[in-house]
């Protein structure tokens, strides 16, 4: 068996998904676990989930869908098109898999607004193939702040009646991942640990403690600015940004540590305030983004 | 014999689209491309303060946000009067260039290559139809490169975020130019980055890109269309540097010209959408989304220039540059996006030589109680326009009019079918059930219909709405 060296705790934050995956792996390799379907479900949003799994690197993505998984559906990658793609998400139905969706689920019209694909001449919504798929998976992801509380894409007056997917899957049991986009990792990790382990733990909004438990204000290198009260004044500036609108002290990820990109940043490295892209209620509740004063007499709100 | 085909979903793209073909004889006759989601972002963004504009306006493009944040910030920048310093427009643009490498080289090996080259044997790289050519050796060289591709087109996406703080949806580009000073560390770790991107490009995507073209030569001849072509300009008008890749310019039968914002107009007969009731201001008039209009199909608009539809994107540019023959064609256009790709990288490396480190862009900015601005840019799948008006310090009015618009348009009152429909008029379909001819081509435009969908604007008259 493979020996667990828990480095010191900020470095043990960036390995939890390397590690994971490893173990999943090797697990694979010896045959102690079957690789697992997966259906990835984009629905209505901006397909940016994809493209940020597309961006791991701990695992990397081409590790995951060739090792770890077998991607079933992808509306994004998958070689078939047209009722060719349709006949393999609905072939799924037919055997175990998780469910992975990206995207809000439009309601107005029958859910017209957004239709994925046709299926036997007729148009296939996004709302009548979450219903489907999201009845008989095994495990359902919510990737990214569209599905797990409708998102962007419900910002208001939404037009489309955008909602996330568990106002649609309302008796399913399903692991939160918000962000926009999630990182790789949150959504990795969390698929090796389903492949381990089975669920993770979470929190009493079903997001994985392993990324979401602690405050980005509580881990922040600028917090030492805060306590002494030191604030930025414009973007740019090398000192705490809650006057200019962060959103660190309400959102939890482990953003501070991670950080994005193969670890090379974050929004706060980049002399920007966090928007809360990670928390519910994102992007009406976390807006406005940017405001140079916020410790202003507000009149109009 | 009459058939009609449709391909629902046009996998391998950003967003939902289907295609509906009508073929007479095994050749295409009637084309419509239907764009199948919508959120309503222009409606979303009125009321919001316009600082948020540039992060909100991403979410509309999961692979193309930086895009939005340079049409946003520049259309900000003219509303609040603010002329960002020489050096802020070197470091956000080497941002946008970060993401055209991303972007091309994702579309390039994740969306078109599997059209031509046979993958795999598992479900997600399980093809539908028979029509493989390559050599067997040239055949699995290009399939491991559609894995090699992944580590690059990350690395372009982490070069953004050194400048970015994330990607996607990044934090950097803003008013003034990026958030953050460039450093010499952040200066040497891209240009580190961007060597090895070179290096695949050169030895990899451009050679992978011939070698398909050469195996399938019958589409020089297919996915031509109208032949107009349309930019805003990219990578131009630098104080010093002058242009480096595209003046704004148009080219059409009567030759070429220079690009007139005024002459852009947006129609509405063929999509979702009608007149509102209760239009409530001088000069514009509020749409609705309606889906039972008689003989909409879509939820793409149709923005025309002097009343024609142009084609945008890489090939257009290239041509408009004088860096590519006059030639519009599928695989043109899909080896266009490769030599942008290279030509791209040689334009980052000039802006990156040119950052001076620590120079601070940023500053308090003050919005104005009223004003309008307009941000035009070319951008990876070609002319991106954000329009905005400011009351009372909140957005009033924000239209959007992406390249996926121009390119994957609905027809017109005048007859005038959208670019992309128009180019897949007169294509030969070898097996009508499997009709890889359709997708081959309209994948050369990299269509994004999250980008293209989500239109809901005022103008001014019925039927055509006119930008300001």
């Amino acid at each position: 068996m493979n020996k667990l060296i828990l480095p010191p705790e900020d470095l043990s934050n960036e390995a939890i998904s390397k590690r994971l995956t490893t173990n999943a792996l090797n697990n694979v390799n010896n045959g102690l676990i079957n690789k697992k379907n997966l259906v990835y479900l984009e629905l209505n949003g901006c397909s940016g989930n994809i493209i940020s799994l597309l961006n791991g690197q701990n695992p990397d993505f081409e590790y995951a869908f060739t090792s770890m998984v077998n991607i079933l559906y992808s509306n994004s990658l998958m070689v078939s098109e047209g009722e060719k793609a349709i006949a393999k998400l609905m072939n799924a139905l037919e055997g175990d898999y998780i469910l992975a969706v990206e995207g809000a689920v439009a309601l107005k019209n029958n859910g017209l607004y957004n239709i994925i694909g046709s299926w036997k001449g007729k148009p296939l919504t996004g709302l009548e193939a979450i219903k489907l798929l999201g009845e008989k998976a095994s495990h359902i992801l919510a990737v990214g702040a569209c599905a797990t509380h409708g998102g962007v894409s419900a910002a208001k007056p939404n037009p489309s009646e955008s909602v996330g997917i568990n106002k649609v899957l309302t008796n399913k049991k399903m692991i939160m991942l918000p962000g926009c986009p999630v990182h790789p990792d949150w959504f990795l990790g969390t698929l090796a640990h389903l492949l381990l382990y089975g669920e993770p733990d979470t929190d009493n909004l079903n997001r994985p403690l392993m990324f979401y438990s602690t405050l980005i204000h509580d881990r922040c290198p600028r917090r030492p600015f805060f306590d002494r009260g030191i604030f930025a004044e414009k973007l740019s500036d090398k000192t705490c940004l809650f006057k200019l609108g962060c959103r660190g002290p309400v959102t939890r990820t482990d953003c501070p540590t991670r950080q994005w990109n193969g670890h090379v940043n974050w929004p706060i490295g980049d002399d920007t305030p966090c928007i809360g892209c990670a928390q519910f209620g994102f992007p009406d509740a976390m807006a406005p983004f940017i405001s140079y004063d916020t410790t202003r007499v507000v009149k109009d709100e | 014999m009459n058939k009609r085909i449709i391909i629902n979903p046009l996998t391998r793209i950003s967003g939902f689209l289907e295609i509906d073909v009508r073929i007479e004889n095994n050749v295409v006759v009637d084309a419509k491309t239907k764009g199948n989601l919508f959120r309503g972002f222009e409606q979303m963004l009125v009321g919001r303060s316009p600082f948020d504009a540039v992060y909100f306006t991403q979410r509309i493009c999961g692979i193309c946000s930086a895009a939005h944040s340079m049409a946003s910030s520049l259309a900000l920048e003219d509303a609040l009067k603010i002329e960002p310093m020489e050096q802020g427009r070197y470091l956000r643009d080497i941002i946008h260039c970060c993401e055209f490498l991303q972007n091309h080289i994702r579309h390039f090996y994740q969306y078109t290559v599997p059209d031509f080259v046979k993958l795999g044997q598992n479900t997600l790289l399980e093809t539908d139809h028979h029509d493989f050519r390559l050599a067997k050796e040239i055949n699995n060289r290009i399939a491991q490169h559609y894995l090699d591709s992944l580590a690059i087109s990350r690395s372009a996406h982490q070069m953004l975020a050194v400048l970015g703080g994330k990607a996607p949806h990044n934090h950097g580009v803003f008013i003034g130019g990026i958030t953050t000073k460039a450093t010499s560390e952040k200066v040497v770790l891209i240009d580190s980055l961007l060597q090895k991107i070179v290096e695949f490009i050169d030895e990899k995507m451009i050679p992978d890109v011939y070698d398909i073209a050469h195996y399938y030569p019958e589409y020089f001849k297919l996915g031509g269309g109208y032949g107009n072509l349309l930019s805003y300009g990219s990578f131009h008008n630098y104080k010093e540097l002058g242009t480096l890749y595209t003046n704004p310019l148009v080219l059409s039968k009567k030759g070429l010209e220079v690009f007139n914002e005024n002459n852009i107009e947006e129609k509405i007969d063929y999509s979702y959408y009608k007149l509102s009731e209760k239009t409530d201001k001088q000069n514009q008039a509020v749409l609705e989304p309606d889906m039972d209009k008689k003989g909409a199909y879509s939820w793409v608009k149709a923005p025309r220039y002097n009343g024609l539809p142009f084609e945008v994107g890489p090939l257009a540019r290239l041509i408009l540059s004088g860096n590519y023959i006059n030639r519009i064609s599928a695989m043109d256009r899909t080896i266009a996006r490769a030599l942008e790709t290279k030509k791209i990288a040689e334009i980052m490396k000039i802006l990156l030589k040119q950052i001076i480190p620590d120079v601070e862009m940023q500053q308090k900015y003050d919005l104005p109680l009223s004003a309008s601005g307009r941000g035009l840019v070319d951008t990876t799948r070609g002319a991106l326009g954000h329009w905005l008006e400011i009351k009372n310090q909140k957005i009033s009015f924000y239209q959007i009019i992406t390249p996926s618009t121009w390119d994957f348009s609905t027809r017109d009152e005048n007859g005038y079918r959208g670019v992309a429909e128009e180019a897949l008029i007169g294509t030969p379909i070898a097996n009508p059930d499997e009709p890889v001819e359709i997708g081959r081509i309209l994948r050369s435009f990299d269509p994004c219909m999250s980008c293209a969908t989500h239109v809901y604007s005022p103008g001014k008259k019925v039927k055509t709405i006119k930008v300001f």
